[in-house]
């Protein structure tokens, strides 16, 4: 029988690391908890994590900082935690390498769909990379370039294909604006978000049963996008 | 100039007596030679006066008294004449001469009661020290005439007024300077520069009662001022006190239910599969997303306050913003109709896409929150004048009476008691600080079926317009 997946969870509330620790080794996960950002790193060096939920508003450093000096010598999936209004840390910390956020405070539905998500994320770039994706009436066939919705041909541009084959090649995950644009559009044009707004809509038109209710590419606000897939 | 006049009156009356000399007795003559030195007096003062008294005595002496064309004088009862002539002359003009100096002080006197009475005036209900100070040497100027008037003030941040304006003052010390005295001090002075005339002592003194006038405008001014910062100190206290009391109501609000609902749950009265556990568990679930909302706008509206609402503006598209509003709230906006209008066409606007949704988010509840159940709620977004979008939100709600309109994007205000609708009451002051944060006006009316919430952002962002970008029409 496969071991539990390990989870390390880095915060400063010892409610949140007590509800968690609880909720989650209830959920079948082997769970580590740490109230700083040292003591995170330390027990993560330790005992290597299959998953580090990591809140950014840490006393003794920068989460950002965290998620840095991590990436350093582990690709383990990192979800970080904070509040409202953050958006700017968020998006730092996902541009340094952290895979999924969320914001304080959640469902542990979300949070356990996030976890999901990553664990099955890193379980693909270890292992084969599947060249198909389906998304409700959608499907991307990566390696041959054809998308059909309802089993027809959609006709795609080259540069929506590109976006949209990177989207479904990171399903479930959230990317940031800066993600998708260095990755499509090249590091030149990683400020236009105009950009992914037009192609976004573009797409949206072109793949969505209703574009203004998209069920597939999700807009998370301030952040970037999520491309929902069947799984 | 005025002794030459005096002088000539007299030539002239000589050279018209001098054709009469024999035809009139030379008594008459001599009281007919009062008349020249009298007027000369009243026109042209003392001095003149006199002078003419003495070429009056001369001229008739030389050409009236025989023998003629000489001054000396034969006979005794001439001389008597003469010098009654000489004596009433001299005492006319002086006495007609005090009159004349008398009333040129009243005049001058008179003059300057009315440059005061006009300063005065102006400074009367000033509340802004750089006016007074203006005034002041302005009033100053029109009455000297000087060369370059400076009033300095001595206020927090001392600043002086110079006249005229842009002209540094003249690299020499000032002809004149006066403080402008308080009981409480010096606040200023006024400088004036003016070699030419020289300063007459009269003018100083009324200077002197123009910078008395001018320290009492300032200390008026300044007395409000200081009363104006006690009254704004005070609403702010008044503010804090209803946020406080805002606060804890609708912190407490969530949390009774909250705590009355878990407890219940604790209990073990109530039955694992009852559907009132179900009910008790999303009340407490709704109760903690409404809590987070209420800490949201507090913080929101202190980081308003504060001016740090900084909006991290990206051409974005507004249809995508209201979208996702709308899904997110669709369990909220599902007991009204939806009629949402934007152009296909809309060029990309440029504001922070999160702050935008949330300005959306607070026009829609606080309608859903008034406007009765199955009524429409219409979003209506149009381009205006090509450099504007224009947002209007209306609703068919009640009215809000007209004086109302302006102060309901007031934080805390509301037009219905406190108790009868929940929330911060500081939706629509949020809204108000994201709008102007991004160089846009929000208002309210009435339609003639509800009330509509208008709102423009600017879309040109530092100058620049919109970009047009054209999707490539190749096909894979």
């Amino acid at each position: 029988m496969k071991t539990s997946p390990h989870i390390l969870v880095v915060d400063d509330e010892p409610q949140i690391l007590r509800a968690l620790r609880t909720i989650l080794t209830e959920k079948g996960f082997k769970v580590t908890t740490a109230s700083r950002g040292e003591e995170g790193l330390t027990l993560a060096a330790a005992d290597v994590p299959d998953i580090v939920i990591l809140d950014l508003g840490l006393p003794d450093m920068d989460g950002i900082e965290v998620c840095a000096r991590l990436r350093e010598w582990t690709q383990c999936p990192i979800i970080v935690l904070s509040v409202r209004d953050s958006e700017r840390d968020k998006v730092a910390a996902l541009d340094k390498g952290a895979d999924d956020y969320l914001t304080k405070p959640f469902g542990i539905e979300e949070l356990l769909a996030r976890v999901r998500v990553a664990l099955r994320h890193s379980a693909r770039t270890k292992g084969s990379q599947v060249s198909l994706v389906i998304a409700g009436p959608l499907t991307i066939d990566l390696a041959w370039h054809v998308v059909t919705r309802d089993g027809e041909d959609v006709k795609l541009t080259a540069t929506e294909f590109n976006l949209l084959a990177y989207l479904a090649a990171n399903r479930g995950r959230v990317l940031t604006h800066r993600s998708i644009l260095t990755h499509v559009w090249g590091e030149a044009d990683a400020d236009h978000t105009e950009y992914l707004r037009v192609y976004m809509r573009q797409l949206r038109k072109k793949l969505e049963a209703d574009p203004e209710r998209p069920q597939h590419i999700l807009t998370e606000p301030g952040i970037g996008y999520r491309f929902i897939a069947d799984e | 100039m005025r002794y030459l006049l005096a002088f000539g009156l007299i030539a002239v009356t000589t050279a018209i007596f001098f054709t009469v000399r024999e035809v009139l007795d030379k008594t008459l003559l001599a009281l007919l030679f009062l008349l020249p030195v009298g007027l000369s007096t009243a026109l042209w003062g003392l001095g003149p006066g006199i002078t003419s008294a003495l070429c009056a005595f001369l001229t008739f002496n030389y050409f009236f008294i025989k023998p003629y064309y000489t001054l000396a004088v034969h006979q005794p009862v001439d001389l008597v004449i003469l010098l009654v002539f000489l004596i009433v002359a001299v005492v006319i003009s002086q006495l007609v001469g005090r009159a004349q100096a008398g009333l040129a002080t009243a005049k001058a006197r008179e003059r300057e009661a009315t440059q005061l009475y006009e300063l005065s005036t102006a400074l009367a209900g000033l509340h802004d020290d750089q006016t007074i100070a203006r005034i002041l040497a302005e009033k100053i100027q029109m009455v000297t005439q000087g060369e370059h008037v400076a009033v300095n003030v001595a206020a927090a941040q001392p600043f002086t007024f110079d006249l005229p304006l842009d002209a540094p003052p003249p690299p020499r010390r000032p002809e004149l300077i006066i403080p402008i005295q308080a009981a409480r001090g010096i606040l200023g002075e006024i400088r004036l520069w003016r070699a030419v005339p020289a300063i007459l002592s009269a003018e100083r003194r009324l200077l002197q009662t123009f910078a008395s006038q001018g320290a009492l405008a300032l200390e008026r001014a300044w007395l409000a001022q200081a009363e104006s910062r006690a009254r704004v100190l005070e609403e702010s206290d008044r503010l804090k006190s209803a946020l406080l009391s805002s606060v804890s109501h609708e912190l407490r609000t969530p949390l009774a239910t909250i705590k009355a609902a878990v407890t219940s749950l604790l209990s073990g009265e109530i039955g694992w599969d009852s559907s009132a556990r179900g009910e008790l568990l999303v009340a407490i679930d709704d109760e903690a997303d409404h809590l987070n909302m209420v800490v949201g706008n507090l913080l929101d509206m202190s980081r308003i306050e504060a001016g740090a609402l900084r909006p991290q503006k990206e051409w974005n598209i507004l249809s995508e913003i209201v979208a996702g509003v709308l899904v997110r709230m669709h369990r909220l906006t599902e007991s009204h109709r939806l009629e949402i209008e934007i152009p296909d066409d809309l060029p990309l606007v440029p504001v922070d896409y999160v702050q935008m949704e949330q300005v959306f988010t607070n026009l829609l509840s606080n309608s859903v929150k008034y406007a009765p159940v199955g009524t429409v709620i219409r979003i209506h977004v149009r381009v205006q004048d090509d450099s504007t979008v224009h947002v209007l939100v209306s609703n068919q709600g009640p009215l809000v009476p007209p004086e109302h309109l302006e102060r309901i994007f007031d934080k805390f205000y509301r037009v219905t008691a406190a108790d009868r609708v929940t929330g911060t009451g500081l939706g629509l002051s949020i809204c108000k600080g994201i709008v102007e944060a991004h160089g846009g006006r929000i208002w309210a009316e009435n339609l003639t079926d509800g009330l509509a919430f208008n709102f423009t952002i600017p879309l040109t962002w530092d100058g620049a317009p919109p970009p047009r970008l054209t999707v490539e029409s190749e096909a894979e």
